[in-house]
């Protein structure tokens, strides 16, 4: 285990990123280079040759392809929010509008409620990320650092919450926050997302790597262990902080199920409850749906584009573990 | 504001101080670890705060599942109600709703884990091959996966909407006289439901097999194109089974993925038509929320826990007995 | 499905000065995205969104201004429900009115229930008098007095006496009736008249009787080239169910009795009423597999020459300027006295913590003017409930209106019980074996038999209440 984290830090795994060393290479630059062939041309028969070529020429076909229907969805969304009822109407699977209105999208973002599911998604977002990040780093610390009494049977007893699916809990919970009056507040939503099992076995992980010098040095300087941790540790932690950050922030903004329990009042809905939840009273206009479908997805595209590397490790570091 | 508060905190000592790189610093942790009085009760403090969630919002409420299965609670009434014994399992495990929406549950994870797993393989064993461009698949193939559930929902209902729908007008297109009311169909409702979830979280297991590729030495390629072996015989003979540990991965994370389904099931279906698409989470949130029915309700979560943690631990089994090999 | 709990792994897994390389990019990033994010927040505080995240913290219900209004109106109705609410607003300037629409059915009635029971409920809520039982039951409801009632001019003698009865639940009202909403039959008078349908006035023949109603349909079938009637038989197992209610009231059938306890079914009325179902597709004069839209599509092109489903797809309809009239459910059987399946809708005060969030006074006091604003709601096409509007000359000339009112008196209303009502799983379960039977994927004596079985079910579960 701990070979392969090591190793994940080379310049190997760049290659994820999309090769930035092979850059060099002249003839090709610019085109979609096949990767495999560089030893082939060295010696092989001219038969594999060819049948190379030939693969990578139906590989880069079948992605294409693959790659463009996966983007009809997105793209005949984003067609049909910006066409007019009438257009829609009259033919519903056209591509294109003739005379693209972004009337939809004025009237979501001032006289619907999406403005209102916005800040209760990021407030209730940011919160569960906030507390999930302390109270999971916090206790890795104890786990990683200390040696105390109890330790294995506490270490035993989260290993078994990794087995819990939240979801199968969704009524004691509610009858949980139901007996503290807590529904239909941002706490109703936030705390019973904070125990996450897996952050703290991300940031044990991390915390198992930083070397023992370092919190030897500050405790034998005086330094209490809540003081390592705050000033020596976590400052350190800051590629395991953002990971954890990006992923229970996205994860609580996509809850589904959970805000749909106990949050009831349409202006306290997160974004994800309030897109399906709350109707117009005039029917279905597709172009409306369309456009709420893509002002909910918006965010965590941008959010996925400005963090695209490091979310895209950090999954792919799942499979190394 | 959550990422930075911890951030903006970096303190004197300062993270470019080296530390012992190499060597085997790390080894000797268990040596400088005191044990004086006012140490105590610095651990039980720093679990604290983790713990108190855990046991309210974890551990108690697995307690009390196992608590009111026995007891005909009821939503509306408040309190445990009154104990009924095994009443509520026989009943779960005699109404035909209950074992079809575990029913539910098992086909809509076949019909997904199998493409989910076969078609993202695929994929990235396709584009594991170009180095350029790559950017665009992995941009194509996982963008969908962080959108909300919501948000494929009313997407995928406006395209598999009757007669004005994308999808029964392709099909019209590839010579279907009247294609099946996708979402309407009992037949194909589920199917249709499968195909949208495909398309939605096929990004997650693509990054994980494209990360597991990278892993693989270059050297290994070039040694068996040296013996002459083609593009497709490598990748059977010799790319694929070095896949064996992601592929584990990556099928037991969708296994108990796909059986809490529930999102897009309730938005895009509710359970319908004819009841064809329940799936046992939404069956519990039916029984419990809508009916009220918490006993009752409680049985059957207690019921899929134990098939999800099955699973689980199967899983579990597999890795040791893979790691012990190796 | 995809709700995994997050798993990252550390991305940079080894020690520390590893991960620093990208640090400065990141950090900037992070920070500018926490900036963003702040800005947003503050940006909506000032906005208007403050006292509703205020709200968010402490669970407050509110300033005494605020009145939640909850509605499940998605069809043409829910149009003239927000004019309504605009008059009114208009008038009370004081009131901050927020009116909600949201998904029709039992995702409704769980969102209230649970509403309810969290402690913020809206002060108002349509609800279907057929759930009153259920509701009341759970004890959600506030009982609503006399003296209350007397204040704000709503005394019993002003509403219709079938729906008044229906809103009450052990002896006291809990809801104050606005409609009653029968299944019916839209008629394409252009379509009726060439296929020789209509009298010398202009007016329908009779259709009533089975072979009379499968000869008119046989007749615009003719005309239409496609289809004589149409009906939403795919998601939508409630219209399925009103139909099948219908005919088999008709018959004389029965379902349940003790509040759902016990069943009841007439077998061999519940076969005739399928048998007939099944000839309507059989013989190819209704459609299957259409949904809501389609089924209300199929009469507006001129497809289909009827259509049955409820009177709140009148605006629907009017929309696309065709030729229509609409008539009450054409009285098939003759074993029993007319029926039809209707429900009714009632406004109710679901239960709030505390006086002061429940606003009891005006809350009548807004019931009290949607009442008075009837005639508007009966152009959404709903019988008002409201005798005063009822009564009234206007809606006596109101067409097509008038002309299905004398409907409510055959009103069937749902079985009584804790799983029934509109939008539950008697609906539901009862629908889906009708539409099954419609098409032709179960046979009318199975249908009966499954609806048996499905009732056995249903009655031998214990009541959550």
């Amino acid at each position: 285990m701990a070979a392969s984290t090591s190793t994940s830090g080379l310049p190997t795994r760049k290659g994820l990123d999309g090769g930035s060393g092979d850059r060099r290479d002249g003839g090709l630059r610019g085109r979609l280079r096949p990767r495999a062939p560089e030893a082939a041309p060295m010696s092989g028969p001219m038969r594999a040759v060819g049948a190379e070529r030939l693969f990578n020429r139906v590989a880069l076909g079948v992605l294409i392809a693959l790659a463009l229907l996966w983007l009809v969805p997105l793209v005949w969304a984003f067609a049909t929010s910006v066409r007019s009822a009438d257009e829609i109407a009259t033919d519903p699977t056209a591509w294109w509008s003739g005379s693209p209105t972004f009337e939809a999208y004025e009237d979501l973002l001032t006289g619907g409620k999406l403005p209102y599911w916005y800040v209760n998604s990021f407030i209730t977002s940011a919160l569960t990320t906030l507390l999930t990040v302390l109270t999971a780093s916090l206790a890795a610390f104890a786990l990683s650092r200390l040696r105390f009494r109890y330790r294995k049977p506490a270490f035993l007893l989260l290993l078994a919450g990794l087995m819990v699916p939240p979801q199968v809990l969704m009524i004691p919970q509610f009858l949980a926050l139901q007996s503290t009056g807590m529904l239909n507040t941002y706490w109703a939503v936030v705390l019973p997302q904070v125990p996450n099992v897996v952050a703290v076995f991300v940031f044990k992980q991390f915390f198992d790597g930083i070397p023992e010098e370092l919190t030897e040095a500050a405790r034998a300087d005086g330094a209490s262990w809540l003081r390592t941790y705050w000033q020596i540790v976590m400052p350190l932690s800051k590629p395991a902080i953002s990971a954890v950050t990006i992923f229970v922030f996205v994860w609580a903004w996509n809850n589904f199920l959970w805000p749909l329990l106990v949050v009831t009042d349409p202006e306290m809905m997160t974004l994800p409850v309030g897109l399906t939840s709350v109707q117009d009273a005039f029917g279905i206009p597709q172009a409306q749906l369309m456009a709420s479908a893509v002002l909910g997805g918006v965010p965590l595209l941008t959010v996925f584009l400005l963090f695209q590397r490091r979310i895209v490790e950090g999954i792919a570091g799942t499979g190394l573990k | 504001m959550a990422t930075t508060a911890p951030t903006s905190t970096a303190a004197p000592p300062g993270p470019e101080r080296p530390g012992g790189r190499g060597g085997g610093g790390g080894k000797g942790r268990r040596a400088g670890l005191p044990g004086t009085r006012a140490d105590r009760w610095t651990a039980p403090g720093m679990l604290a705060p983790f713990g108190f969630f855990y046991l309210v919002f974890l551990i108690g409420p697995l307690l009390y599942l196992l608590v009111a299965g026995f007891f005909n609670t009821s939503l509306v009434k408040g309190g445990l109600g009154d104990w009924v014994g095994l009443d509520n399992y026989a009943r779960a495990l005699s109404t035909e709703e209950f074992w079809a929406s575990l029913w539910h549950s098992v086909w809509f994870t076949v019909l997904t884990t199998v493409p989910l797993v076969v078609l993202a393989l695929v994929l990235a064993l396709l584009t594991d091959r170009f180095s350029r461009g790559r950017w665009f698949f992995r941009l194509a193939f996982f963008a969908p996966f962080v959108l909300p559930s919501s948000v494929i929902s009313l997407m995928f209902m406006w395209i598999f909407a009757d007669q004005i729908g994308l999808a029964q007008s392709w099909a019209k297109f590839f010579g279907s006289d009247s294609p099946p009311s996708w979402l309407g169909d009992p037949d194909w409702a589920m199917i249709s439901i499968a195909a949208a979830t495909v398309w939605w979280t096929i990004g997650f297991n693509f990054v994980i097999y494209l990360a597991a590729l990278q892993e693989i030495p270059r050297d290994v390629h070039e040694a068996a194109a040296l013996d002459g072996a083609g593009p497709w015989q490598r990748i059977r003979h010799i790319v694929v089974p070095m896949l064996g540990r992601a592929t584990t991965l990556v099928t037991v994370l969708q296994l108990v993925a796909s059986l809490k389904v529930f999102d897009q099931i309730y938005m895009m279906t509710g359970g319908g038509p004819d009841r064809a698409t329940e799936p046992a989470l939404l069956y519990v949130y039916n029984t419990g929320f809508t009916e009220g029915r918490v006993g009752y309700a409680s049985t059957v979560s207690l019921v899929l826990f134990v098939m999800i943690l099955l699973i689980s631990l199967v899983w579990f089994a597999l890795v040791r007995r893979a790691e012990k090999e190796s | 499905m995809r709700d995994r709990p997050p798993l990252p792994g550390t991305p940079l897994g080894g020690p520390p000065p590893a991960g620093s390389r990208t640090a400065p990019t990141r950090r900037a990033l992070l920070r500018a995205a926490g900036a963003l994010g702040a800005t947003a927040a503050a940006g909506g505080a000032l906005s208007g969104c403050g006292t509703a995240i205020g709200q968010g913290f402490t669970g407050d219900s509110g300033p005494a201004s605020l009145l939640n209004f909850w509605n499940p109106f998605t069809g043409g109705d829910g149009a003239r429900m927000v004019e309504m609410e605009r008059d009114y607003r208009k008038r009370h300037p004081d009131v901050d009115l927020k009116a909600t629409t949201f998904v029709w059915g039992d995702p409704y009635y769980t969102k209230l229930t649970l509403a309810t029971l969290g402690d913020r409920p809206p002060q108002v809520a349509i609800t279907h008098l057929s759930k009153i039982p259920t509701l009341a039951g759970a004890g959600l409801l506030r009982e609503i007095g006399d003296d209350e009632l007397a204040a704000h001019g709503m005394g019993a003698d002003r509403f219709d006496q079938r729906a008044w009865r229906k809103a009450h639940y052990d002896g006291a009202l809990r809801a104050i009736p606005l409609d009653t909403h029968p299944f019916v039959l839209y008629v394409r008078t252009d379509i009726a008249k060439k296929a020789g349908l209509t009298g010398s006035g202009g007016e329908l023949a009779d259709v009533d009787g089975p072979e009379q109603f499968l000869d008119a349909l046989r007749a615009a079938k003719e005309v239409t080239g496609a289809w004589g009637c149409s009906i939403a038989s795919t998601k939508d197992p409630s219209t399925c169910f009103r139909l099948f209610w219908s005919l088999y009231r008709q018959l004389g059938g029965r379902l349940l009795a003790d509040e759902g306890a016990k069943v009841v079914i007439d077998m061999e009325a519940a076969g005739e009423a399928f048998a007939y179902i099944r000839r309507l597709t059989q013989e190819k004069l209704v459609p299957t597999g259409v949904d809501s839209p389609g089924a209300i599509t199929l009469l507006t092109s001129g497809q289909a020459g009827f259509l049955m489903d409820g009177v709140w797809q009148i605006l629907a309809v009017q929309d696309s300027k065709v030729a229509f009239d609409m008539l009450p459910f054409p009285r098939i059987f003759r074993d029993a006295p007319y029926a039809c399946h209707a429900d009714s809708h009632g406004l109710v005060l679901p239960k709030a913590p505390s006086p002061d969030a429940q606003r009891a006074d005006r809350s009548l006091e807004f019931i009290r003017s949607l009442l008075d604003a009837s005639d508007a709601w009966a152009g959404g096409g709903h019988i008002p409930a409201w005798l005063p509007t009822q009564e009234s000359e206007a809606y006596r000339k109101l067409e097509p209106q008038a002309h299905y009112a004398a409907a409510s008196d055959g009103a069937a209303y749902d079985p009584g019980a804790w799983y029934s009502g509109a939008g539950s799983s008697l609906h539901n379960r009862l629908g889906d074996v009708c539409a099954s039977v419609l098409g032709g994927r179960t046979t009318p004596t199975r249908g009966a038999a499954r609806i048996r079985e499905e009732l056995r079910e249903l009655a031998a579960t214990p009541s959550p209440l």
